[in-house]
């Protein structure tokens, strides 16, 4: 094309139309090139720059190999022995060092990969885990709410009674809370089962029957607007 | 029919109508360029940098930007677990300490917010009935002071080498050692007076350990004074609260000291009118002041006279008071220049309410006038009823005098700041220069504090001290209820405590906690209470101890009161008077930029002090040339306070009293004396640190620098507050002062409503049928709307106003199990009511409000440019009437308060403006403001009729005052200590972004997260009345501030809104706001001379064309 230009431009001039038959084509070719283009652009920035690529899947690596799976799927161990205080604040607190320790100062005591957490507890110095799970810092998420009103934490944490190493799992974008805080009989359980992170309704149609129930009963209404996240 | 269209009346030339400034008053040119404008000249362009300069910082930042992109992940952010977890610690949830806010006349019982132990917010102790929630500004503030960044983080030794608290401990223990062999003889201690019990117990022991020590106490303003000329430890204790008539003397009960807290409550409790029964009984307040001050504002009756003619008044007083009881007159009265009517009509409105009236004299008055006092609350039978006398344990203690006179070879400087709040014939610096050895314990090394500047000059031992949020001690609060200090978080830095300091040089061991708790054994004991252990926890858990109120005591009688003649007066003779600052107090607030960026609620200016002048003595003074404006009605008037390119320009004034003189700006004060002089204590400080000190910022071409000047000269040991014969000239200079009285300008709009106990009985929907209001639907269920109740217009007017879609109640909410369903949950409505007639302007919430929300100090150069970013904007209006409308400035004005933050439109302007959709409505009638959505077009602030949008012009939070310009590469980051006070549940707010009053929504959404985990399966999830207070309404002393559920008609502010004093801002607009504001009522005395049978705001607003005065015919205005 660049030749056929050049050459469109070194000929002497010609009576008549000076365009030659090919040119009726080129603004159609160029705007369906730039249009590809920008859709392209478009779709790569709406995958690419969300938390859907960005996040998801997050596994970073922790001080100390803690293995969720073991610990909660195989012990079996529920959520609140170390994240006591998930029912009564916001922040669903990481364990103290000493949590780690009513266990560890009998069992595995001389395992070598525990050394930070007793290094930690000897000096009372914390240990540096890495976070996880992030939501930018003008937003405002209470655990507790959730939690004491049958959201389980399957529900944003997906399953780790069988994460060896926890990651990242559900985008927790604005739009993955709510998809949740419009239809919430779609993600409610009864409030027994929330630590449970294997528990499923039966069926979907269970599902929807027991939700729809919950919302009603329990006058469940979760804020849409900005300021039920944004302070 | 015709569509009728409301415009803003508009105020014409010659008419009156309320002012905020001179300027405003007769509407000049530059004031009417400066109103037209949005924002003021220059806030809205970056004017440090020119083009080529703005392109080369563009540069830098893209290219930074470039560099940055290599980083497109997150950054890695870790979790740091407590290791064992402190007991009573919940990470994310606040718990409260009580604890108190040491004062020299008594200590305010007190709840610090602390998150994981970061005190980050004060609020008042319920516990203590007689403060309640209420708390004032500087006890808000102090929390800023620990985290002040230029406090000291080490002592230092005689040597200049830093000293760890272990070793100034055993050099203290040392001292007291050696002195102990000479009994401490040239041993002299200087402190501030305290309340502490624990101290006063050390005290005692360090006198039996140095029988020889002196003790002295100064402090530059004697709040006992006052006190002490009824009787050695007595106190006379107002009670406000059950007085119909109150005569203050000179006495700022409303608006500073210890007591303020404790007089507002009880002040407004007896202004209290809900009903027109109650505000007929309401009480009536005389004032006679020579300066102008809150409670001056808040008069029904307000006489300006000097403060040396005010013994005299108080004598005639006694003497009318006297006669009219039938009793002998008290024989020659001196001289005085008042109308004695005023006297006599104001002794019988006394003597008619007796067994409830009161008369308070302000403690810098002499003891004549405290007599006579005395005498006539004795004869108005007003004790045991309005005032209680109670015995203190006040222990006396020697003066500044009395150690100028020791020359003590070893002195210690106990808190304060004597080098620069002592007169200079107190001779201070003689005690210094003789001492040998000095130790100094105090929060600021010697780069920021003139004491201890003074004592590291000559060699003396600096003690780092802990701050009272940080230590143990103890207090008594106004009644001499018991109360701790007890710390919350361990000391920022390694200091000790005064407590401790004074233990080691007793002898005894430095366990501050082991010698509270032994001061609490024996008080407890001495009421007969419980003293063990688990009494300790709860009087800590708790933070009153009761039944440990003062005694009652008898005053004395007073023999023959006498009052000295008032010194003539004139212009070659001026009376001085030096008062606290509303910023910097005695000086010792001087680096809390909080206070110091809050405007004076009189003269509304910040950062600095200014001499405060009548209008009588300005027009006095000759200027040339002559400053010049015409009046509204086409007079020439004479003005030296002028706006010029914006900015308020004053004249500097050399005051000399006595040989010494002081320089500062004057400002016309309407309502001052005529030939009394007012300078504001608390600036000029040498050593003082960041905020305090003269900042000038970088880049910025303004010239003006400098925070106020030291009044202190003019103080003298026997008359440490001022004195008469002064003279007062100008020095040809004029200077810049940041005042926001012009700031933000409602141009005039008749939003003021007053009236009568007498006219709410009549017409009791005075104020809502007032203006154009008489022509609308009413905003929220009165007047044509009264059918509609409250609960259900607020959830069925249109609301909304954005150009996107916006939650609207008429739509059952966006949850399908709930689409179509009736019994849907309806979402509560918030609403806020200011009680407008009990409001004293006292600023408590706007440090409230400043301290929950985060919200930036800008610094003074930013102010001047009109960026100042309060949320709460505290507008004092003044009004002269129509009858001195032709008159040059008004001597004696009616001040009126309007607290204005954002008021929650139903149909907010705001919203319809913003391309962004970060401002709008939510399901709760909150009007949201998304500070990550908002991209700063500032339309909204535009489009706001009450003018209550701030902007981040530039990263207030991120850079440091006077580095703000510094451009990509310069320091970021908020002092490092600062960053503990903020408030973890509220967003810290970055440059480009709009804010404004969000109603507190961090409170509401806790209570209503607290209500769901409650509710449970019972469905129950309404947050209940009072579960939520707003910052600004927990704050207010006066209780003038309801926030609730407007839909429950039960709650506290639905009840306030139904009051028929209930009246919103500017709602010809139809924006209907959600904040609406009960009338004020003035309470004159019709029989007074110069009484106006209808406040003065009422009269201007009859004149005004298209605003018509109450509709005779009270029903549906016309």
């Amino acid at each position: 094309m660049l030749r056929r230009l050049l050459d469109f431009l070194n000929q002497p001039a010609r009576r008549g139309n000076p365009f030659p038959r090919w040119s009726n084509a080129a603004p159609a070719k160029i705007l369906a090139f730039l249009a590809l283009s920008g859709a392209l652009l478009v779709a790569a920035i709406n995958h690419y720059a969300t938390n859907e690529y960005l996040n998801v899947g997050y596994t970073p690596d922790q001080p100390v190999a803690f293995d969720h799976g073991f610990h909660s799927g195989v012990l079996g161990l529920d959520c609140r022995y170390c994240h006591t205080n998930v029912e009564k604040s916001p922040h669903s607190n990481v364990p103290s060092t000493a949590t780690c320790m009513n266990c560890h100062s009998v069992v595995k005591k001389d395992s070598p990969a525990l050394q930070p957490i007793r290094d930690s507890f000897a000096t009372g110095e914390p240990v540096r885990w890495v976070k996880v799970h992030k939501v930018p810092d003008y937003v405002y998420f209470p655990h507790s709410v959730h939690v004491s009103r049958g959201i389980s934490c399957v529900e944003c944490h997906g399953r780790v009674d069988q994460m060896e190493v926890v990651g990242q799992r559900k985008s927790l974008s604005m739009s993955f809370c709510l998809d949740c805080h419009r239809n919430p009989e779609k993600a409610l359980r009864p409030v027994d089962k929330v630590t449970d992170l294997a528990w499923k309704a039966p069926s979907p149609e269970a599902q929807r029957e027991m939700g729809s129930k919950f919302v009603h009963d329990w006058k469940v209404l979760p804020p849409q607007s900005c300021s039920g996240c944004h302070r | 029919m015709s569509k009728r269209v409301f415009v803003h009346p508009e105020p014409k030339a010659g008419e009156p109508a309320p002012w905020r400034s001179l300027e405003e008053r007769n509407k000049s040119p530059e004031f009417r360029s400066r109103a037209e404008r949005e924002f003021l000249d220059g806030a809205a362009t970056f004017d440090p940098v020119d083009r080529r300069a703005f392109l080369s910082l563009m540069g830098a930042s893209f290219a930074l930007a470039g560099l940055g992109l290599a980083g497109c992940r997150e950054p890695r952010q870790h979790t740091l677990p407590y290791a064992r977890t402190p007991e009573m610690t919940l990470p994310g949830v606040p718990t409260f300490f009580a604890t108190s806010f040491p004062g020299e006349l008594a200590n305010q019982p007190i709840l610090v917010e602390t998150h994981s132990r970061r005190p980050t917010k004060v609020e008042g102790n319920p516990s203590h009935p007689a403060s309640g929630t209420a708390s004032s500004k500087l006890a808000q503030a102090s929390i800023l002071d620990l985290y002040d960044p230029d406090r000291a983080t080490v002592s230092v030794g005689p040597d200049g080498a830093a000293l760890t608290s272990a070793q100034v401990r055993d050099r203290l223990a040392a001292l007291g050692r050696e002195l102990e062999a000479a009994g401490g003889a040239g041993l002299a201690f200087l402190a501030r007076p305290s309340t502490s019990p624990t101290r006063a117990r050390l005290v005692a022991a360090i006198k039996a350990r140095f029988p020889k020590a002196l003790w002295a106490e100064h402090t530059p303003v004697d709040q006992s004074a006052g006190d002490r000329a009824v009787g050695p430890g007595i106190r006379a204790l107002p009670n406000f609260a059950a007085a119909k008539r109150v005569v203050s003397l000179d006495a700022d009960f409303l608006g500073s000291g210890d007591a303020q807290v404790e007089a507002t409550r009880a002040y407004a409790a007896a202004r209290r009118a809900d009903t027109a029964e109650q505000a007929k009984g309401m009480v009536r307040l005389y004032v006679a002041e020579s300066l102008h001050t809150l409670t001056g504002a808040a008069a029904d009756h307000r006489l300006p006279l000097a403060t040396s003619a005010i013994p005299a008044l108080a004598l005639h007083l006694l003497d009318q008071v006297r006669r009219q009881l039938g009793q002998a007159s008290v024989g020659e009265l001196p001289k005085l220049d008042v109308d004695p009517a005023w006297v006599r009509e104001c002794a019988a409105d006394l003597v008619a309410n007796r067994g409830a009236s009161l008369v308070v004299a302000g403690a810098h008055l002499p003891a004549a006038a405290h007599g006579c006092v005395q005498a006539i609350n004795d004869l108005l039978e007003a004790v045991g009823r309005t005032l209680e006398y109670v015995r203190t344990d006040a222990a006396p203690a020697a003066s500044l005098r009395d150690l100028a006179l020791a020359r003590p070879s070893a002195l210690v400087i106990l808190g304060g700041n004597p080098a620069y709040d002592a007169p200079a014939d107190a001779g201070l610096a003689d005690v210094l220069a003789a001492a040998k050895t000095i130790v100094r314990v105090g929060l600021h090394g010697a780069e920021h504090d003139d004491t201890t500047a003074a004592v590291r000059a000559r060699g003396g031992l600096f003690v780092a001290s802990t701050h009272y949020l940080e230590s143990w001690s103890d207090g008594r609060a106004l009644d001499g209820t018991y109360v701790p200090v007890q710390p919350m978080i361990a000391p920022l830095y390694d200091g000790v405590a005064e407590t401790e300091v004074l233990a080691l040089l007793a002898g005894q061991s430095a366990d501050a906690l082991g010698l509270v708790r032994a001061t609490f054994e024996s008080v407890a004991r001495a009421v007969g209470r419980d003293a063990s252990a688990a009494a300790f926890e709860a009087w800590l858990a708790e933070g009153v101890l009761p039944g440990t109120a003062f005694p009652r005591a008898l005053a004395g009688t007073v023999s023959t009161p006498v009052a000295p003649a008032a010194p003539a007066l004139s212009r070659a003779s001026l009376e001085v008077r030096l008062v606290p600052s509303a910023h910097a107090g005695d000086g010792l607030f001087g680096n809390n930029a909080w206070l110091l960026e809050q405007p004076d609620p009189m003269s509304k200016t910040c950062w600095e002090n200014v001499v405060l002048v009548s209008p009588a003595l300005a027009k006095e003074l000759e200027i040339e040339p002559e400053p010049m404006v015409i009046n509204r009605i086409g007079q020439l008037n004479r003005n030296i306070n002028q706006l010029v390119d914006g900015k308020l320009t004053c004249r500097v004034v050399r005051v000399t009293l006595g040989g010494r003189t002081v320089e500062g700006p004057a400002f016309i004060l309407p309502g001052l004396a005529k030939w009394t002089v007012g300078l504001q204590l608390g600036f000029g400080r040498k050593a003082v640190g960041r905020a305090g000190a003269r900042v000038t910022e970088r880049l910025s071409e303004n010239r003006i620098v400098g925070v106020g000047f030291d009044a202190y000269p003019l103080a003298t040991s026997a008359a440490p507050l001022g004195a008469a014969g002064a003279t007062l000239e100008l020095t040809g200079e004029t200077v810049v002062v940041a005042n926001t009285q012009d700031h933000w300008s409602m141009e005039g709009r008749d939003l003021i409503r007053e009236g009568t106990p007498g006219e709410f009985a009549k017409n009791p929907t005075f104020a809502a049928r007032l203006g154009l209001d008489g022509h609308l639907p009413s905003p929220l269920g009165t007047g044509k709307d009264a059918a509609t109740p409250l609960a259900v217009a607020a959830v069925t007017t249109p609301r909304g106003n954005s150009a996107y879609e916006h939650p609207d109640h008429a739509v059952p909410p966006n949850v399908a199990v709930w689409q179509g369903r009736a019994d849907a949950p309806v979402p509560q409505q918030w609403g806020m009511s200011i009680d407008l007639n009990t409001c004293t302007g006292c600023n408590a919430c706007v440090t409230a409000c400043q301290a929950e929300n985060n919200i930036p100090v800008v610094g003074r150069s930013q102010v001047l440019k009109g960026r100042d970013m309060r949320w709460i904007r505290l507008d004092r209006y003044f009004f002269d009437g129509r009858e001195q409308a032709g008159m040059d400035i008004p001597e004696n004005p009616q001040v009126t308060f309007l607290g204005v933050a954002c008021q929650h439109c139903e149909n907010a302007p705001c919203e319809s403006v913003c391309p962004a959709n970060a401002t709008v409505h939510d399901e709760e009638g909150l009007n949201t403001m998304a500070y990550n959505r908002c991209i700063g077009t500032r339309y909204c602030a535009n489009n706001c009729p009450y003018k209550v949008r701030r902007f981040n012009y530039l990263d207030y939070n991120d850079r440091q005052i006077g580095r703000f310009y510094e451009g990509p590469l310069g320091p970021k980051g908020m002092a490092e200590p600062l960053k503990m006070q903020k408030n973890p549940d509220v967003s810290v707010r970055m440059r480009g972004v709009m804010e404004k009053c969000t109603y507190c929504v961090q409170r509401i959404q806790e209570a209503k997260i607290q209500a769901k985990v409650r509710a449970g399966a019972s469905g129950d999830t309404k947050v209940r009345d009072g579960a939520v207070q707003v910052a600004c309404q927990q704050a207010c002393p006066a209780g003038a501030i309801e926030f609730g559920d407007i839909t429950d008609a039960g709650s506290r502010v639905a009840k306030a809104k139904a009051s028929p004093r209930t009246y919103g801002l500017l709602t010809y607009l139809n924006v209907r706001p959600r904040t609406t504001y009960q009338a004020k009522l003035r309470n004159p005395n019709p029989r007074m001379p110069g009484a106006s049978a209808a406040p003065l705001s009422r009269l201007e607003l009859a004149g005004r064309e298209g605003v018509h005065p109450a509709p005779a015919h009270g029903g549906k205005g016309h």
